[in-house]
């Protein structure tokens, strides 16, 4: 007997077919590498032009209220420049004072302001000056105003000097005045800052249009050398994959800033080949678990001791972009180490944390996890921790809220809502001094020694002694096991391999655009 | 006709005054403040209680939501707590964007869905009817982003074509915005298509079997002939609603495709400020979309007053 197709059903598969082979075929396109050689000469280079791409749109380019990496990368250095900059090998270049003068007590800096204007055309005065730093130190911004903590007075000396007086050495007003605490802005032009920033910076910015892009021109009024690419577009793509389109189909020109769920896809499209990959700290992050340290130090210790750095590395998926270690901070910081038996209080070691677990009881301890559900630096490292602790005994739950929602429960939270976190970001180690037990920020962690030891470095007279007590605060810090560092990400870019001048920022997480040239 | 216009007018201010409220508690609902997200984890709850109340937040919500009402009742649709930038300006340079590639998705899924359901209804039961409705179900099933990032790979990386993403306005570069939609366009345009094939498809298989058009052929009409003489204008009902649905739901509803592509739209600006709490950002755009979205069903109803008259007789 003959079975016959009807025909529907005969065009029916091989219709199913033809779509099936289109789908694989498309398919297959979006996996193969896009390019098998180095992209083309860029069509910007001739016409001294450069467009980036940024994966976050900053809503606001107000940098004393907000502290978002978005706007830091961009406004700093470029557009608004700080009063002086501490370079990569440690000596300081003029900024917008183009000298100064430190007591031999260190407490009175005077700086001479340096006959400029701003990139509206208006003049650098004194006033403007003192506006721009008596406003950073009344900044919401935690890490903008701590750089005044020992400032007792900021006065005009005359029309080109400002004095600052301090209360005690510092060093976090010193290198506060290279960073975004030292930023200088007419105060005539200050109402305008969340959209229009001005400064005398290389560049001036043209437009800023939220969830598109920044578009930047070279500030003619500029009192240094004009930037060689005179037109800079940074677009906004919030989408990674599309990001990379753009930067394969030779759209844009960089990617400065690459975030850790793009590694992977990077590598696997040969990109890391084709374009030049930056690696730098500065713009890094520590990554690092936060245990709440109302909870037993045994149970914290024992939670530290399932936290494999190496298994949070190859989650990531790019070894390059990641280090591991036990130490808070960026591997440029004197006093961080790699992971090491002599850095590792506790150490990665499932055995005797299940030990822990069981002889002490810990298992009984109901715990929540609170994740960052829309950060995948962060909800990345959960997947990996969440189930160490569940199999070595923790009753630990998962909880994964958005960004609004986590700010409101963990970092404005008193007491903060949560057993354990991962959390990563720009602050430094004196972002966790804390005077007074009531006075606990949102990582609960309160230690009158560390404290101590913060103050000490900050009122350091030299160098090498402010580096040494920040090494004893480091120590401190890993022994108490509240914050325990994970990984060091570094920062990642990929440039056109025909764009020069890439240096790491000077100006805290700034990508500095006037040192790029084609 | 004049009582059913009123009565559609009276639902239409009705739904107005529940969704002001619905969108009012619902983003405030969700918890956080833009005040904590502008200063960053590192500020102090008095530093955010202190922005909070420079934004106006501490105010009792009754207070809130009438300031916001009359504000939008004379037009003034607020400010970005952020930027201070008019939620106005926010919302028309986004429209610059959104409604092209809204009428331009729509158009194209239209000039997609009209011609391919109706062939498939003349030729249901064939192998050619079948295939179109397995193109149409392949069409509905691809999801959107998916469809957008192999049209950007192919287009635009392999091919160099068109712009992956990323958009020009039309005050710069009428033909380079043009070139910016024409992947997003083409990614919404055939996803609709697919979808509104399926409701063509039925109305005319339905309307071809009625008896006026059975009449209709057996008094000498061709059956194309009946169905365009005498059947389309019934069809249209189902297709009209279907076509305004679609619409609201584009104007708003197109973050993927804004997303894959760059584009800055309205449903991407939403969505950025709602995740920063930007509450009366987000509480005048969508209160506009729903403004429009019912104001294109209380259209809907008058076309279906038109093309039916036992509509407006309440039959």
């Amino acid at each position: 007997m003959t079975i016959r197709t009807s025909p529907t059903l005969a065009t029916l598969r091989g219709a199913s077919a033809a779509v099936a082979l289109g789908l694989a075929g498309l398919g297959t396109l979006a996996a193969s590498p896009a390019l098998a050689q180095e992209p083309a000469t860029s069509p910007r280079a001739a016409e001294d032009a450069l467009v980036m791409v940024a994966r976050q749109d900053p809503g606001t380019l107000d940098y004393v209220k907000s502290i978002l990496t978005a706007l830091r990368l961009w406004i700093p250095a470029n557009v608004v420049e700080p009063l002086v900059y501490f370079e990569a090998d440690g000596t300081v270049s003029p900024g917008v004072a183009e000298s100064w003068e430190i007591s031999e007590d260190g407490t009175v800096y005077t700086f001479t302001i340096r006959d400029a204007q701003f990139s509206d055309g208006t003049p650098v005065t004194v006033e403007d000056v003192v506006y721009s730093l008596e406003t950073m130190s009344e900044s919401p911004v935690v890490a903008n105003a701590a750089a005044f903590d020992s400032v007792t007075d900021i006065t005009a000396l005359d029309d080109r000097r400002v004095q600052v007086t301090l209360s005690q050495p510092s060093q976090n007003f010193w290198f506060g005045m290279g960073d975004v605490s030292g930023l200088i802005q007419p105060e005539a032009a200050a109402g305008d800052i969340a959209t229009n920033p001005i400064g005398t910076g290389p560049y001036r910015l043209v437009e800023y249009v939220s969830n598109s892009h920044l578009t930047f021109e070279a500030n003619p009024n500029y009192w240094g050398e004009a930037p060689a690419i005179e037109d800079v577009t940074v677009r906004i793509v919030t989408d990674g994959t599309a990001g990379l389109n753009a930067l394969a189909a030779g759209e844009v020109d960089a990617i400065p800033v690459i975030t850790i769920d793009l590694w992977e896809q990077l590598v696997n499209r040969d990109l890391d080949d084709q374009y030049e990959l930056v690696t730098y700290p500065q713009v890094g992050e520590p990554t690092y678990a936060v245990i709440n340290q109302a909870l037993d130090p045994g149970l914290r210790q024992a939670i530290a001791m399932t936290l494999d750095r190496q298994q949070f590395n190859d989650a990531f998926g790019a070894a390059w972009g990641a280090e591991n270690t036990c130490t808070f901070g960026l591997p440029n910081m004197p006093w961080y180490a790699p992971e090491s038996a002599e850095t590792c209080p506790y150490p990665f070691d499932f055995e005797a944390a299940m030990a822990a677990v069981a002889e002490n009881g810990y298992g009984d301890v109901e715990l929540e996890y609170v994740s960052l559900s829309d950060v995948p630096d962060l909800s990345l490292p959960a997947d990996v921790m969440v189930p160490m602790m569940q199999a070595a005994g923790f009753d630990v739950t998962r909880n994964a809220i958005d960004l609004a929602r986590y700010s409101q429960i963990i970092f404005q939270g008193r007491p903060p809502q949560f057993d354990v976190t991962i959390m990563s970001g720009p602050g430094g180690a004196t972002q966790w001094a804390c005077p007074d037990p009531e006075a606990a920020g949102w990582s609960t962690y309160c230690s009158a020694e560390y404290t101590e030891k913060l103050q000490a470095a900050d009122a350091a007279t030299s160098q090498e002694e402010y580096e040494a007590r920040m090494d004893e605060a480091s120590a401190i810090l890993r022994e108490d096991a509240v914050i325990v560092p994970l990984i060091a990400k570094l920062g990642v870019g990929l440039l056109h391999p025909d764009l020069e001048g890439f240096t790491e920022p000077r100006v805290g997480v700034a990508v500095e655009l006037s040192r790029l040239s084609w | 006709m004049a009582l059913y216009i009123f009565r559609r007018l009276a639902f239409f201010l009705g739904a107005l005054v529940a969704s002001s409220v619905a969108i009012f508690l619902l983003i405030r609902a969700a918890g956080g403040n833009v005040a904590a997200i502008v200063l960053g984890r590192d500020a102090s709850p008095d530093a955010i209680d202190a922005l909070a109340t420079e934004y106006g937040l501490d105010r009792p919500l009754a207070v809130q939501y009438l300031d916001w009402i009359g504000g939008m009742l004379s037009g003034d649709l607020g400010r970005s707590f952020r930027t201070n930038e008019s939620v106005t300006d926010l919302v028309t340079s986004r429209l610059e964007v959104s409604i092209p590639l809204a009428l331009m998705g729509l158009t194209l899924g239209l000039l997609i869905a009209i011609p391919a359901g109706i062939f498939a209804a003349r030729n249901a039961g064939r192998p050619s009817g079948a295939f179109v409705g397995l193109l149409s179900q392949v069409g509905i099933a691809v999801p959107v982003f998916w469809a957008g990032i192999l049209l950007s790979l192919l287009f635009g990386v392999h091919l160099g074509w068109l712009p992956t993403g990323g958009w020009t306005p039309w005050s710069v570069d009428p033909v380079q915005a043009l070139r910016s939609l024409v992947l997003p366009v083409l990614s919404l345009g055939t996803i609709l298509g697919a979808v509104m094939t399926r409701y063509v498809r039925s109305a005319v298989l339905d309307v071809m079997n009625q008896d006026y058009v059975r009449t209709a052929r057996a008094s000498g009409m061709t059956a194309s002939q009946a169905l365009l003489q005498v059947g389309l204008r019934n069809a249209a009902l189902p297709i009209v609603t279907v076509i305004g649905l679609q619409m609201a739901e584009l104007i708003g509803g197109t973050v993927i495709i804004e997303m894959v592509f760059s584009l800055p739209g309205l449903a991407r600006m939403i969505l950025a400020n709602v995740a920063a709490r930007e509450v009366i950002v987000v509480q005048s755009t969508v209160m506009l979309i729903i403004v429009f979205v019912i104001f294109v069903n209380f259209l809907i109803d008058m076309a279906y007053a038109l093309l039916d008259p036992r509509t407006r007789r309440g039959r």
